[in-house]
């Protein structure tokens, strides 16, 4: 009855669910997909996890239409990457199975097998966290969150750190230029760099915290604190099969992770 | 109510649920600066999660450092590439911040004489002890596990030295005694902090993290020590002088801003200075470091 209701008297812009293959999944069911990803390719060891978690999520990319959005934060693991495959691959230590000898530097099969199993984990955990950021808007996330009584402080400690980011990276960027303006200098050698950090942390600090009394009255005016629970207009879909999925999958992965630890089962 | 729920209610006043995104997005904007834009050897991305324990307590102090590295990880745009294990670093940090600021450690202590100078000692000797006892530690030189190059010894005796030093001219420039309790709280959370977050490293990444501490590491690998054993010996190299300088930095901006602001939040009456007592010392008996 209450669901009939909305939909006569809410406009359509309110109501508008996300829609396709992988989108229009509750994004509780995503939020676990995300949470199982990072299990699985985290804690099942060697080739196995990893592999699993990546051509899922690839697939998964596929289906919502965001794979090509992924390659920046594909690109975003490549330091990491590269640090990996080098120091392990050139610095394992005990291993003695060289595979060429380059002056002072020998490579073994051990650490390169080593930094490919890393470098397949952090490619595919990096992967999921894209294919999540990209296919949940988060107010969806948060409301869905508190219409399952999760309290409206945790969503709107997350909810205003995600909008505070891009207001603190702009205040960053004045302070850099107003300092420069006045001769810092923010590039060049170590020291100098360090001396850097002085005058642009404390102005983006106070000027953040400056805000934080208005704030507060502005809440405390708007009955933040107040008892009872908040009506969420915009209710998103969910199915029995989906809250049946998410409790396998998040059973399923421990015990895979629990398995992979104990050795009961020896994958590759 | 009982009482444990009475202890976490106050601790989540509407301030503290209003200055904790402000700290998140200063961990993730400062660390993102200072590892990718500066790629200096450090980290700074726990100045929010420090402020916020020490001004409302351990449970906001470690959900703020819990937050900050999965926003960081999975927030569109910003997304880190490796941030997001070290969550649980991060929540450690942010709750022994809490406790820190429960025994007043960020309190402003002005001082002169014995009062200003004991401290001070104190603090420099429990540097010089923790710097021997990374020097000593057994399992560095344990042959099998692999030794450090000579070099990570000077580097610890020269830290040690700079830190004492630092430490000493700070509390005596300043005629402030909070100083060496700041130094001390900081140091202390970075060795927790170091312990805690290499088993992190070393299982999911191979012991690396893609930002500048992992010349260290690189190093360490070179003179011989296995993936745990380097990824620790960086992270003792680093975190204490991390969590030092993070540590000063929020006693700077505590100093800095309004008593009146201070005073508000949950652990405001043991981070303001009461300036007209005569008859109460507002010196504490007992060494807060010590519990």
């Amino acid at each position: 009855m209450i669901q009939a209701d909305e939909e006569a008297l809410l406009p359509a812009y309110v109501r508008r669910i996300p829609a396709g293959g992988y989108r229009s999944l509750n994004p509780l069911t995503k939020l676990t997909l995300a949470a199982v990803s990072a299990i699985v390719a985290f804690g099942v060891r060697g080739w196995t996890g990893p592999a699993v978690v990546l051509v899922v999520v690839v697939s998964s990319a596929l289906v919502a239409g965001v794979l090509r959005r992924m390659a920046p934060f594909a690109l975003a693991t490549l330091p990491l990457v590269a640090s990996i495959l080098l120091v392990n691959t050139f610095l394992y230590p005990n291993a003695h199975d060289v595979i060429a000898v380059f002056g002072p530097l020998s490579p073994t099969w051990t650490g390169a097998t080593a930094a490919l199993q890393a470098t397949l984990r952090v490619v595919a955990f990096g992967l999921s966290a894209a294919l999540f950021a990209l296919t949940t808007p988060i107010d969806d996330l948060l409301g869905e969150l508190e219409r399952r009584r999760v309290g409206r402080r945790g969503s709107f400690v997350v909810g205003s750190a995600l909008g505070a980011i891009p207001r603190t990276v702009e205040r960053a960027r004045e302070v850099v230029d107003a300092q420069r303006s006045r001769g810092m200098d923010t590039e060049g050698r170590l020291w100098r760099r360090f001396r850097g950090l002085v005058p642009l942390i404390g102005p983006v600090l106070f000027g953040a915290l400056a805000e934080v009394e208005e704030r507060t009255m502005a809440l405390e005016a708007r009955a933040f604190t107040a008892p009872g629970r908040r009506t969420i207009l915009r209710s998103l879909p969910d199915s029995g099969w989906q809250r049946a999925a998410r409790w396998l999958l998040l059973v399923g992965s421990i015990a895979a992770v629990v398995v992979s630890l104990a050795g009961a089962v020896k994958l590759p | 109510m009982g009482l444990l729920t009475r202890w976490v209610r106050r601790q989540f006043t509407t301030r503290v649920i209003v200055l904790m995104p402000v700290a998140i997005a200063i961990n993730i904007v400062l660390g993102y600066t200072v590892q990718n834009v500066l790629k200096l050897p450090i980290y700074v991305d726990s100045i929010g999660t420090i402020l916020v324990g020490c001004v409302a307590g351990p449970l906001p102090g470690a959900i703020t450092g819990i937050l900050s590295n999965l926003i960081w990880q999975y927030a569109p745009g910003i997304g880190g590439s490796s941030i997001g294990p070290f969550a649980v670093t991060a929540g450690v940090i942010g709750f022994m911040a809490g406790i820190w600021g429960y025994l007043g450690v960020f309190r402003s202590r002005p001082a002169s004489g014995l009062r200003l100078i004991v401290p001070a000692a104190i603090a420099v000797a429990i540097i010089v002890v923790l710097a021997a006892r990374m020097y000593t530690i057994p399992q560095y030189n344990d042959p099998n596990a692999g030794n450090y190059p000579s070099w990570v010894y000077g580097a610890i005796v020269v830290i040690g030295a700079a830190a004492s030093i630092a430490v000493a001219l700070f509390v005596y420039l300043r005629r402030d005694a909070a100083g060496a309790w700041v130094a001390v709280a900081g140091a202390l959370t970075g060795v927790v902090a170091a312990i805690v977050s290499a088993p992190i490293a070393a299982v999911v990444y191979g012991g690396v993290t893609g930002s500048g501490t992992d010349f260290v590491v690189a190093a360490l690998r070179q003179g011989g020590a296995d993936v745990y054993n380097a990824s620790l010996g960086q992270g003792l190299l680093s975190d204490p002088i991390d969590k030092t300088i993070t540590s000063f930095v929020v006693f700077l901006i505590l100093a800095g801003v309004s008593s009146r602001f201070l005073a508000r939040f949950p652990l405001g009456d043991r981070l303001v200075h009461v300036d007209a007592e005569p008859a109460r010392s507002p010196e504490p008996t007992g060494t807060p470091s010590d519990s």
